[in-house]
């Protein structure tokens, strides 16, 4: 029995390096790795380049053995190219599906010869010191720049397009809308979740199709400009920083195109608050990965629409506000004018006459030959006429008259008077002279100025309502100017006229205005 | 100031202009400026300008008055060109001239990074000023075609309250009192030392001296004025006749409806291109009309 027992413990002291022998003998390279080149870096098959460039390759390996295994990759490049960093690697993977990978790059001189190279991994494997060998073989095509651009074209850039580049009908083609907000990427954002400080980018998307008719796998980076169409310098409201980061970073497609393969790609336009409206220049640019050269550029001329919303919406509200104020009038107009004794309209009638005389007539002339003398600086003489001799007659003819709708009958005789003279029937004339008259006679009426106990003597609360009330006129003057005739204002050309024409010299003629017509209640008694 | 009155007042001939009823040329007016304001094809606006000029032609109109009519139209025009070369804000833009130059202190910061005239901005403003300056013709066309009466008449027919037509009228007839009383305060003005050409302080010392005397006359005409009117029965009656019947002819008739029916198509158009090109409403179906907006008006 004992001898039967140390048989066996013998038998199995053979047998476990046998054993053990045959589990080693077990491992397949193959089978239970996986090595894998690509050059160029995402490239299945045979990749293409050019002189000059610099690419990177990509090494990955994997195990698939339950146990440690020593590695080393030696990458083997043609002769002429440059390799950035050291050819061998050695590497050990403990565990099954532990992997390793890497990038390497290096680069291929302008003189390479064109002509197909072989590119070739070479990965060792030592698993319990017995050493296996995997090689892996790539060819990496050198073209000539002209063969790279008869291989790959593109087609007209889509603009705007949706988000997977097909073109969008709703949109006039090869227009941007220059909008002051964006809805959809304030939708954008609440859904991301993102933040971006400025807040008022403008979103689209552009489509390209891009084929290669070539034999061999092309890897490009497609990406665009936005130029000016006189100098060709590059318009930087267009690629605005986003996020902190350069608008390049986000604006491009890098595609792998298979031979015989056409796609289509989308890339996004951001546009800026102080983007302004025109014509430029929309240029796409494929760069072959790896290169600057720019292999194919295509150029498409885009229009940029501005649109300013705030004097849209302004002037939408100042005519919806003006009809409403003509509306109200017309439907009770008998009611409105037998508040008013006869003595009062004849006072009204001269006083929009003085006015037509001492203002319109004189301006007609003067407000035009100003604008092509003094430019941007003759409100400040034109300023002298239209507000603070105005605002002399509208405050005058408040304290011989002070009853609410006054003011709106002046402005009216104004406009009417205006429109028969010297032909002013101008909806422009119309909507500011409504808005203005509307706004005095609401905050004379709160104010307590009009109305039955009047209090007139307060130049200084008067003045100051007046103030407001051409304020809010002048800008609506501007926004309606904008909106319907198309003309464009500077920001500090409108705040200085706001300021100085609307606020101070309304103020001054206002003040003026209530001693005149305290002096000419005398002569009225 | 005979000049001044001359100018403003209406030249009446028997001309198809002239002939026209008042109510028509208002309506024509309205629809003319909706087409005006609408309008942003250059040669569209051209055609328009060139067709209310031939009303001009049409009208026979005096020397004075189309020499007035040209005075102001180059004014407005200059005015737009040399405001918009100013503040073009479209790209490209080139700079031809630089007024104020953005290290200029105060006056840099001011105008927020300096003051240039644009090249493009010049052609900008020729075209918008032809806007402006189809309004302004048309207007003057019909306000030099009208008379006074007929245009009360006209205002009162398009239910204008006959008050307010009343006001108006009574401002135009005062209208060359004034101007007298005017010419006669700075008449008095100069013989008492001082000069209204004076630029700067002689201009505002020369208007509030005219101001007060003539409004003081103002004044005084109300009284009398008012007495005068009530003593002829003004709004004793709700309801007025009237000496002379407005009546359209066939002319006026087809030339209103055309001009309204042109008006509501240009401004509808023009809407919907907009809502298109905005990306609020696109329908295929309205595709012609997207073309015909985006092409010709």
């Amino acid at each position: 029995m004992k001898n039967r027992g140390f048989l066996l413990l013998i038998l199995v002291l053979i047998l476990q390096p046998v054993a053990a022998q045959a589990q080693q003998e077990d491992f397949k390279p193959e089978d239970m790795t996986t090595f894998i080149i690509q050059v160029p870096h995402g490239v299945e098959g045979n990749g293409l380049a050019v002189g000059n460039s610099t690419l990177s390759a990509y090494l990955f390996f994997e195990s698939y053995y339950d146990g440690d295994m020593n590695v080393t990759v030696e990458f083997d490049l043609p002769k002429g190219f440059v390799l950035h960093e050291a050819s061998v690697h050695s590497f050990s993977l403990q565990t099954e599906y532990d992997d390793w990978y890497r990038l390497v790059d290096f680069y291929i001189p302008a003189d390479t010869p064109c002509g197909i190279y072989n590119i070739t991994a070479k990965a060792v494997v030592d698993v319990k010191g017995k050493k296996h060998t995997i090689v892996r073989t790539t060819q990496l095509k050198i073209a000539s720049k002209k063969e790279v651009a008869n291989e790959v074209s593109v087609s007209q850039p889509i603009v705007p397009s949706d988000e997977d580049g097909h073109g969008d009908p709703s949109h006039p083609l090869n227009t941007l809308v220059v909008q002051e907000t964006s809805p959809a990427l304030k939708k954008l954002l609440k859904v991301t979740d993102l933040k971006i400080e400025k807040e008022d980018l403008t979103s689209t998307y552009m489509g390209i199709k891009i084929e290669n008719t070539g034999n061999s796998t092309i890897p490009v980076i497609v990406t665009y400009d936005i130029l000016d169409t006189k100098t060709g310098e590059h318009v930087k409201a267009f690629k605005p920083d986003i996020m902190g980061m350069n608008a390049d970073t986000l604006c491009y497609a890098a595609v792998t195109l298979s031979p015989g393969s056409s796609s289509l790609i989308s890339l996004p336009i951001y546009i800026s608050q102080d983007a302004m409206g025109g014509d430029y220049l929309l240029r796409v640019k494929v760069k072959l990965t790896g290169s600057d050269w720019i292999a194919i550029a295509k150029n498409q001329k885009i229009t940029a629409i501005s649109r300013r919303w705030g004097p849209i919406i302004t002037t939408f509200t100042a005519s919806l506000l003006g009809l409403t104020a003509l509306g109200f009038f017309l439907s009770r107009p008998r009611e409105i004018m037998d508040r008013f004794k006869t003595r009062n309209l004849v006072m009204i009638a001269l006083f929009g006459t003085v006015s037509f005389a001492a203002i319109n007539l004189p301006m007609t002339i003067l407000w035009e030959l100003s604008h092509a003398i003094f430019g941007p600086f003759s409100f400040l003489f034109t300023g002298l006429f239209n507000e603070i001799l105005l605002y002399m007659l509208i405050a005058s003819l408040v304290v011989l008259i002070p009853k609410p709708g006054v003011i709106s009958l002046f402005m009216m005789v104004r406009f009417l008077l205006g429109g028969f003279i010297t032909g002013s029937f101008t909806p422009i004339t119309f909507i500011t002279l409504s808005v203005n008259a509307v706004i005095l006679e609401l905050l004379l009426y709160i104010a307590g100025v009009t109305g039955k106990n009047t209090a007139l003597d307060n130049r200084f609360r008067m003045g100051i309502l007046c103030g407001f009330a051409d304020m809010f006129s002048s800008y609506v003057s501007f926004s309606v100017w904008m909106v319907l005739y198309r003309l464009f204002y500077s920001d500090w050309y409108i705040a200085a006229n706001i300021l100085i024409d609307g606020f101070l010299y309304t103020f001054i003629g206002t003040w003026f205005g209530i001693s005149l017509g305290n002096r000419l209640k005398k002569v009225a008694e | 100031m005979i000049g001044a009155r001359s100018i403003a007042e209406p030249t009446i001939k028997d001309t198809v202009i002239h002939r026209m009823d008042p109510r028509a040329k208002i309506l024509i007016l309205i629809s003319i400026v909706f087409v005006a304001v609408s309008l942003d094809n250059q040669k569209t606006m051209f055609l328009l300008f060139l067709t209310v000029l031939s009303g001009f032609v049409l009208a026979k109109m005096p020397a004075i008055k189309i020499k007035t009519l040209v005075i102001l139209l180059v004014l407005l025009i200059w005015g737009t060109i040399y405001s918009q070369a100013l503040f073009y804000s479209q790209l490209p833009r080139t700079v031809i001239f630089t007024i104020i130059r953005p290290e200029f202190p105060i006056l840099g910061w001011l105008t927020g990074g300096g003051l240039f005239v644009y090249e493009e901005g010049f052609h900008h403003g020729a075209v918008q000023g032809l806007r402006s300056a189809s309004i302004l013709s048309l207007g003057l066309l019909m306000c030099w075609t009208t008379d006074s009466r007929d245009m009360l008449n006209g205002l009162v027919g398009l239910r204008v309250p006959y008050s307010v037509a009343f006001m108006v009228i009574t401002a135009v007839r005062f209208l060359p009192i004034i101007i007298t009383e005017v010419a006669t305060v700075i008449t008095v003005q100069r013989l008492r030392g001082f000069n209204p050409k004076k630029f700067g302080s002689g201009i505002i010392k020369t208007l509030l001296n005219i101001l007060t005397p003539t409004l003081a006359n103002c004044v005084r005409r109300t009284g009398t004025l008012a007495v005068s009117i009530q003593s002829r029965a003004f709004r004793a009656n709700p309801d007025r006749t009237s000496l002379k019947k407005l009546e359209f002819s066939n002319t006026d008739k087809i030339v209103v409806t055309v001009c309204v029916f042109t008006a509501i198509s240009v401004v509808i158009m023009k809407l919907i291109y907009n809502m298109y090109t905005s990306g609020i409403y696109y329908t295929s179906g309205l595709r012609p009309v997207y073309a015909i907006a985006g092409g010709y008006l």
